[in-house]
């Protein structure tokens, strides 16, 4: 194709656009209600996922010593960190155990005094990269040479787990079953739209364009629209998504106890959101109307 | 060239014996020819037309059209195939968002045609039907016969063999009828083949030239008569 030509069909698209109004707007609203649901649904999403890994992160297991000599220590340090799941681990010895001990129970100090020898073990904090591994973990730590017992929370592991599991299913059926309503919508609304323009579509066929020559224009217009869509979407996604974030942050406590503070911030990621919907968009509603076009191209 | 050997076509009805539209037809059209094809309604003029555009495929039979094999043309050709003709409707056919110069360029531009040469040729034919100074008119601010005159623009404009015209004048007031069928004499006298359908004897007489009369899918009459304006 001559460029001249080109450039008349991509001119034709951004046209009729604007000869389509009443239909170009109705596809650029579904589209865009799409996108700005996906992505902050997207966004949320991860949100949870992050609160929820850290709640993972503060959870550790607790490594009980018998009265060890400092050999021995290390060696149940090297053999608890050789394990493949653990992703850290802190000594905290008796002697502090019991200087904390005393400090917190300040009130019984006699207490403390009256006893001779510091009752506390030492003992190693660790924390686990994979919350599902937590019973095996206890098992290998427990047979440990020198470990008096280990003690995990498994209940709040398994709660974690579950959670986590549960909100991956229905993130994904909530993205799965929007992008399928926005495909749906999006090529309802092209094919009323190209159904507006049969007419126009047999004249071209019957003066003898090829199909890709009718359809270029029809795919530039779907594109324009989905990548303003993408855009507008963006914009609403961040006034939305911000103002969910200020919402919970009114109250800096629960923030604190779920570990919210490390929630995406939009900033960070407004260019990969902006450069994904406009995207999503384009390809949205270049497919939508090329693909409602098949029946008109029949002639 | 056209030429339709043994045709039938049968169209299906559901289950039952369904309708034959045309019967054993066969014809020859030569280069430069000017042809009136009548017949009244259901006697297979539309079907005639319809296969000499490709948009159906005889039953048996074969049709060529500018030395296309119509029963066997791959899709893909299709579109080349319809540049070589030109098309004129009852009912003009013109894309309303366009203006009279971007109807006409449009074909060019299907047929790939440079800027260059579409800003020689569009003026040209426009000038040939007397438009030029409504070149910026779009379809709805022009009357039937201008209308009608656009769309012989864009029938012309690639300059294309053969002209088929489906009922080129049923629209529009018959002291203009005259004028679109002198039209597309002027056009035919350029070389290009005319085949004109029309229900409007006064104007087949009138014009006279070869006549083709269909009568239950078949060719009752085929003959060239003398017209009325020969002695003028």
């Amino acid at each position: 194709m001559r460029g001249s030509n080109f450039r008349y069909l991509m001119k034709q698209g951004i046209v009729s656009v604007w000869h389509n109004r009443m239909m170009s707007f109705a596809s650029f609203c579904i589209i865009m209600v799409s996108l700005l649901l996906i992505s902050l649904c997207v966004l949320v999403a991860f949100d949870i996922s992050i609160v929820i890994e850290g709640a993972e992160e503060k959870n550790e297991m607790l490594v009980y010593v018998d009265d060890a000599s400092e050999e021995q220590l290390v060696r149940i340090e090297e053999t608890i960190k050789s394990h493949p799941y653990v992703a850290a681990i802190v000594f905290y010895s008796k002697e502090e155990a019991w200087e904390d001990q005393k400090a917190e129970m300040e009130d019984y100090a006699e207490l403390f005094d009256a006893l001779h020898e510091n009752p506390m073990p030492d003992t190693f904090r660790v924390t686990l990269s994979d919350l599902t591994k937590i019973e095996s973990a206890r098992d290998v730590f427990a047979a440990i040479e020198g470990v008096e017992s280990v003690s995990a929370p498994y209940d709040f592991a398994s709660v974690l787990v579950s959670l986590r599991a549960t909100l991956a299913v229905i993130a994904g059926a909530m993205l799965i079953a929007l992008i399928i309503v926005c495909i749906v919508i999006v090529y309802n609304s092209a094919r009323t739209s190209v159904f507006a323009r049969r007419k126009e579509i047999g004249i071209m066929k019957s003066v003898g364009a090829t199909n890709a020559f009718i359809k270029f224009p029809f795919f530039i217009e779907g594109m324009f629209i989905g990548i303003v869509a993408g855009a507008v979407s963006w914009i609403l996604c961040k006034l939305a998504y911000e103002a969910l974030v200020s919402f919970f942050a009114g109250d800096l406590t629960i923030w604190q106890i779920l570990g919210l503070v490390n929630v995406i911030q939009f900033g960070d990621v407004m260019w990969i959101v902006l450069g994904a919907n406009c995207l999503a968009g384009a390809f949205l509603g270049a497919t939508g109307t090329v693909l409602s076009m098949g029946k008109h191209l029949k002639v | 060239m056209v030429e339709l050997k043994n045709v039938d076509v049968h169209y299906k009805d559901g289950g039952k014996s369904g309708v034959d539209a045309l019967h054993d037809v066969n014809l020859r059209i030569n280069d430069g020819e000017f042809v009136f094809i009548v017949g009244n309604s259901g006697a297979g003029k539309s079907t005639l037309l319809k296969l000499l555009t490709r948009e159906i495929t005889p039953t048996n039979g074969r049709v060529f059209v500018n030395g296309y094999n119509l029963s066997k043309i791959k899709k893909a050709k299709i579109p080349y195939f319809r540049r070589s003709l030109g098309m004129i409707f009852q009912d003009f056919r013109l894309i309303p968002d366009m203006t009279v110069y971007e109807n006409v360029a449009f074909v060019l531009r299907v047929t790939d045609k440079s800027n260059r040469y579409i800003r020689q040729r569009v003026p040209y034919v426009l000038n040939l039907v007397k438009l030029n100074d409504k070149a910026k008119f779009k379809p709805t601010q022009l009357s039937g016969g201008e209308q009608q005159r656009v769309a012989i623009a864009r029938a012309f404009a690639s300059d294309p063999n053969l002209i088929i015209a489906d009922e080129p004048t049923g629209n529009i007031d018959p002291a203009l009828s005259y004028e679109i069928v002198e039209l597309l004499k002027d056009i035919n006298k350029c070389g290009t083949t005319i085949l004109m359908v029309t229900h409007e004897h006064d104007l087949v007489q009138y014009f006279g030239g070869r006549i083709i009369n269909l009568s239950n899918g078949s060719i009752a009459f085929d003959d060239v008569i003398g017209g009325e304006d020969e002695g003028e």
